[in-house]
Formats: C-alpha cells, structure tokens, sequence
C-alpha cells in the first residue's frame, strides 16, 4: 500500500466500509507511517472541525421575518 | 407520507399551525444548507424563503417516494445554486489545485514539514475560536459549490451517503467522492494554516 492508497480509502476506513483485508493492509501502512499517520489524524479532525463549525441554528430575527412573509404570502394565494 | 402529504396541503392552504410544524421540522436544515451553498447570510435568507414558498405552492409535486426531507433538500440545492450563478469565480478555486499531490512512487510529494504536521492534538478551545472558526470558513469558501454541499449534508447534518445522494439528485458513488475530495482540501488548506502558526 502506498501512502496515495492509503488516503484513498480513508473515508471508508473512518465510516468502518473497508473490507477487514483491506483494513489490516491500511494498518500495516500506518503503523510505519508517520506521514500517514498524521494524514489520517488531520483528516478525521478536518471533519469534525468543519461539520461542528458550519452547525448553525437559524437566527431567531430571520425565523420571525421567514414567519411573516409566508403568512402573508401564503394567505394572499390561499 | 399521508401524514407529510397532508401537513403540505394544510400549509399550501395558509394554515398558521402547519406552517409553524415544517418550520419548526425543516427551516433549520433548509438555512444551513442553503448558507453552506451561497456563504452568504442575505442569500440564504431569500433561497428559504423561496423554499418554503416552493413548498407550499407546489406540494402536489411531493409524491411522497422519496422523504420529504429529501425533497425539500432537492428544492433548497436548485435554489442555492442559481442564487449562486455567476459568483463561482469570486473564491472558489479549481479542486484539484487544493489536494495533496504525490510523488510517482506513491508517497506525499511537498514541503517535509507540511507533509509531517499533525495539528490534531491542537485544544478544542483552539481549533473553535473565532480565528479558526474564520480559517475554516475561508476554506469552505473555496471549494466548489457542489463539494460544499456534500460537507453540509455529510459533516454538519449527519445524513448517510444514500441520503444524501438522494437529497441531491446524485449517486452514492459521487456523493462518496465528493467528500472525500472536499475534506482532503479543507485539510491541506488548515494543515497550512495551523502549520504557519505553530
């Protein structure tokens, strides 16, 4: 396995999808690996980072317009 | 789905209290995909606002195979995107420039350092502050529209990679590449950032 096939698969292998061979290939490669290693720590944190980052509840002022406008729109077509 | 289906016509008809329930079910959903496509909170209010309005006007279009969540989400992208038209050049940057390059044997080809940065062990408080909360969203920023969506969809909403496909009119196959280019290229750019800081 080189490092570009182990990057490949690691979406799979963070999602537990990768067959167990492949998995055991992928370990081998990381356990000597320490660009790998890295990679996938790196990666697994981007993730996290980027899914808690972008996690925004709608500001309750738009909610109270959104409210609003569809009352109004929707009682003029009604 | 009856029930779905039903709360649709309820809404379409001008109904308050079924307004209030699919607010209350989807308008949070609907805001963050639609701000994660057009980065741009004036934006992402008038593509909800033109959702909910979709919603109610063609709710007979529901046939109800799919989820509603699903469709709204299909709804919300089409939205997003011609709100979208025009400003792709503004950040974004071509994927490919983005992502790691290797060598012809395999291994990571670049500067050593970056190559070795691991920054994963960098405090929570850090990584969520407004500097790099600012970093993150920069990066966002840069990728294609269609990556960004799959991020939201995947990473911030938790949808499996069916649903997501389903919510975007894709296959499984392009949803599950999509986002693992997307989040290869928001790790090279914040390996970066981090790196220049350490």
């Amino acid at each position: 396995v080189t490092c570009r096939e182990a990057i490949e698969v690691l979406a799979d292998f963070l999602e537990s999808t990768l067959p167990p061979d492949a998995v055991g290939r992928l370990q081998a490669h990381l356990a000597g690996c320490q660009p790998c290693q890295a990679y996938l720590n790196t990666y697994r944190r981007t993730r996290d980072v980027a899914g808690a980052v972008d996690r925004v509840e709608m500001p309750e002022e738009m909610r109270a317009r959104l409210r609003g406008f569809l009352l109004e729109r929707l009682r003029d077509t009604a | 789905m009856d029930d779905e289906a039903a709360l649709l016509r309820r809404l379409g008809a001008g109904d308050a209290r079924a307004l209030e329930d699919v607010m209350a079910r989807h308008a949070t959903r609907v805001y963050r995909l639609a701000r994660g496509v057009t980065r741009n909170e004036a934006d992402a209010e008038e593509v909800v606002q033109d959702v909910f309005l979709t919603i109610a006007r063609k709710h007979e279009t529901f046939e109800g195979r799919a989820a509603l969540s699903s469709w709204i989400y299909r709804i919300t992208m089409n939205a997003a995107l011609n709100k979208r038209r025009g400003l792709r050049a503004e950040v974004e940057t071509p994927l490919d420039d983005l992502l790691p390059a290797f060598e012809p044997d395999g291994h990571r080809a670049g500067d050593r350092s970056l190559v070795l940065a691991d920054w994963s062990g960098t405090p929570e408080r850090v990584l969520l502050s407004a500097e790099s909360r600012a970093a993150v969203r920069a990066a966002l920023d840069r990728l294609p529209a269609h990556y960004r969506a799959v991020v939201v969809l995947r990473d911030v909403e938790g949808l499996t990679n069916e649903e997501a496909a389903e919510s975007l009119g894709e296959t499984v196959a392009v949803v599950k590449s999509r986002l693992h280019r997307a989040r290869m290229a928001l790790r090279e750019q914040l390996t970066h950032h981090y790196a220049s800081r350490a």
